[in-house]
């Protein structure tokens, strides 16, 4: 199987030559369709800086990330923003909502940036608030909900767009365990569903329920656990295969 | 497109204060600047008007000197007749003059209208004191659009003795209004050329002219009584002679000469010659003052309003940071979010025009009726619309101001599409 993401010789350095700062020393690894794959290390290790490169919100400084074999460095700023919108979906520990705005304006953006036409877009709105469970609370304002509904406003926003892959950073990082916990339900069930996981944290019981743990230090990888072989996930290749065909009608 | 609008009324209105007092600045602006636009719109429909009802731009009044300037204060009187003044003399222009005024160059022979001045000495009303200056002619021939404020003109073909006054004519000899005089009988007083006997002419009122800021014509007489009078004035004159005339009204060749190139060369046969325009450029001249200081207070405001276009903005900018990160993580484009942040600016003005627009009608048009109230100081021109408002006039200061609200956007809009989304997304 192709990986889906792949990144050789990854370095990433900040500021200039005196002070310049290695956040990302030299990373190799690759991700495969339908994975769970969790991002693990001390504070600033550089584990945001790793999954913003990843989700092609940032460049390396040197090396090359590949998305379905394909150099990201080719393509155009006006590609990038396409694919992230049809085929990434985020989720952040600071939620980022618009909070005077209702939920359902907030789960609605995704489709608002990918131009999914007007009426299109409450229907599935309901859909992914469905999923996780807030089909009644459309019209909330998003300032009126606690930490754990308005990370699940958060996973809907993020599964709106039938995304191929989910990247969260510190998704239960403002919530107490249990309401975690349902967050972390939440994102395995979508995972079961043929979703590719990328979740940054800091807690090992979520990243022991990852199939593979990346463990930064110092903006290097201190373990290549090798990727496991899991037989239980093979129907998701039709649903990637059906994205990979929108994408080249576009 | 209309998800574009929709977001950003959506975003407009989430500072409603902030938005509300941009807005304000702005409608200040575009406030000043249309009621200016409307003042310059009606004045200049206004002298329009009074230039076609004078004959247009083409037209010309020549004299002799002096008696233009005797004529001066009835010319620029606009409410007030003049009380006589026995002193007070006109000269006829003689045949040769006019054969002289016809041969000068650029001024069109065709069309020297020599109406037979009629020398009234002065008007009053039967056994009345009160006795007023006044000129009085048929009407000439043709196209003279003349706007009344009661009857109708004299009858053409009449054989009685009918007048229409000028404007201020029916108040000066005691009725109460303008209808009131209507069907009233008035004396016209002649003046033996010789004997300074005095006849009089007894004349029903058949109509009032609307005022204007010039009266050239006088007052208009049926033909009848413009024989009757004309036939008192000349009946010592040899028939030669009968064609006197105080005042030419001709046309002039306006593809080849300028006016000033015009009344030179009369200046330079001793007469003197008025267009319309030098009549109409004495208003003109004290609109323009006005209309100065209002464009200087409008520019001055509408800078005021673009500086708090781009405060507003900048603000907005900053305070959703997040959001632009946010926006920009999930796939929005950099030109996407500018056009967001620009059309925020371009709907600032437009709504801060529209709601100078609409004010400015508004007081515009009680304005209008408060100036021709009685009492007010254009009450003695109910054709004046001291504001006008024109969709041409109009249409352009919105677009203007929407464009240079679009201007005062661009640097904050920049800023939006430039912010880095993982810079963003860490900022708190
Ligand atoms: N824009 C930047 N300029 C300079 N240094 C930066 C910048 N962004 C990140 N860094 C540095 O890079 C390192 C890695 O940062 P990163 O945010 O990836 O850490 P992290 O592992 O996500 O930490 P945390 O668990 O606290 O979120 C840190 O030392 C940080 O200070
Ligand atoms: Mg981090």
């Amino acid at each position: 199987m192709r990986p889906i993401l792949a990144v050789q010789n990854l370095t990433k350095t900040y500021g200039h030559r005196p002070t310049e700062f290695t956040a990302l020393n030299n990373l190799n690894l690759e991700i495969y369709p339908g994975e769970s794959v969790a991002i693990v290390g001390k504070s600033g290790s550089g584990k945001s800086t790793l999954m913003h490169i990843l989700a092609l919100l940032d460049r390396p400084t040197s090396g090359t990330v590949e998305l379905d074999g394909t150099p990201t460095s080719t393509l155009s700023a006006r590609r990038l923003n396409h694919l992230r919108s049809q085929r990434f979906g985020f989720v952040f520990q600071q939620f980022f909502m618009n909070p005077q705005d209702t939920i359902l304006e907030n789960v609605i953006l995704p489709l608002r940036i990918a131009k999914v036409r007007r009426r299109d877009r409450r229907p599935r709105a309901e859909q992914a608030l469905r999923t996780v469970g807030l089909a009644d609370h459309l019209n909330f304002k998003a300032n009126d909900l606690s930490g754990g509904q308005k990370q699940r406003v958060c996973i809907a926003r993020a599964i709106i767009n039938h995304p191929e892959i989910i990247f969260a950073d510190e998704p239960t990082g403002n919530l107490d365990s249990v309401t975690g916990a349902k967050i972390i339900d939440l994102l395995f069930k979508l995972n079961r569903q043929g979703v590719t996981l990328i979740i940054v944290t800091h807690d090992e019981d979520l990243a022991a329920l990852c199939d593979r743990q990346i463990r930064l230090q110092d903006g290097k990888i201190i373990n290549a656990s090798p990727r496991p072989r899991r037989t239980s996930k093979t129907s998701k290749t039709s649903k990637n295969s059906k994205t990979a065909k929108t994408q080249e009608t576009k | 497109m209309l998800d574009l609008l929709r977001a950003t009324h959506h975003n407009l209105l989430r500072n409603k204060l902030r938005t509300f007092l941009t807005i304000l600045a702005i409608f200040i602006g575009s406030f000043t600047i249309i009621l200016n636009v409307a003042i310059n719109t009606g004045v200049d429909s206004f002298i329009t008007d009074q230039i076609e009802s004078l004959g247009g731009e083409d037209f010309i009044l020549i004299a002799s000197e002096d008696t233009l300037d005797s004529l001066s204060s009835t010319l620029t009187s606009s409410s007030e007749p003049v009380p006589y003044n026995p002193d007070q003399t006109l000269s006829a222009l003689t045949d040769d003059q006019l054969a002289e005024l016809k041969s000068i160059d650029g001024l069109i022979a065709d069309s020297f209208t020599v109406t037979r001045s009629l020398s009234v000495e002065y008007i009053s009303r039967p056994d009345d004191e009160q006795k007023y200056l006044i000129t009085a002619q048929a009407l000439p021939a043709g196209d003279f659009h003349i706007s009344l404020s009661a009857g109708r003109l004299p009858d053409q073909s009449t054989d009685a003795y009918e007048i229409t006054l000028q404007s201020g004519y029916p108040e000066a000899l005691g009725f109460t209004s303008d209808e009131a005089a209507l069907d009233q009988t008035v004396t016209l007083a002649v003046k033996d050329p010789v004997t300074d006997q005095i006849t009089n002419f007894k004349a029903t009122v058949v109509g009032v002219q609307a005022p204007g800021v010039i009266a050239v014509n006088g007052a208009a007489v049926s033909p009848a009584l413009a024989d009757a009078i004309y036939a008192e004035n000349t009946k010592y004159y040899p028939p030669a002679q009968a064609d006197a005339a105080y005042l030419i009204q001709a046309r002039f060749d306006t593809s080849r000469f300028t006016e000033a190139e015009i009344k030179q060369a009369l200046e330079d046969h001793g007469y003197t010659g008025l267009t319309v325009s030098d009549i109409m450029g004495m208003v003109r001249s004290f609109f323009d003052v006005i209309m100065v200081v209002f464009s200087i207070f409008g520019g001055i405001a509408l800078l005021a309003a673009a500086i708090g276009i781009v405060n507003t903005l900048y603000m907005s900018v900053e305070e959703r940071t997040r959001e632009i990160g946010l926006d920009k993580a999930l796939g929005m484009s950099s030109g996407r979010v500018f056009a967001e942040f620009a059309l925020e600016a371009v709907l600032l003005g437009f709504w801060g025009s529209v709601a100078g627009v609409l004010i400015s009608m508004l007081i515009g048009h009680a304005a209008n009726l408060a100036v021709h109230a009685e009492g007010g100081f254009l009450e003695v021109f109910p054709t004046f619309n001291l504001f006008e408002f024109t969709p041409a006039g109009i249409l352009p200061i919105i677009l203007l101001i929407m464009f240079i609200s679009l201007i005062a956007g661009t640097a904050p809009a920049l800023k939006a599409a430039h912010k880095d989304p993982i810079e963003a997304l860490r900022y708190e």
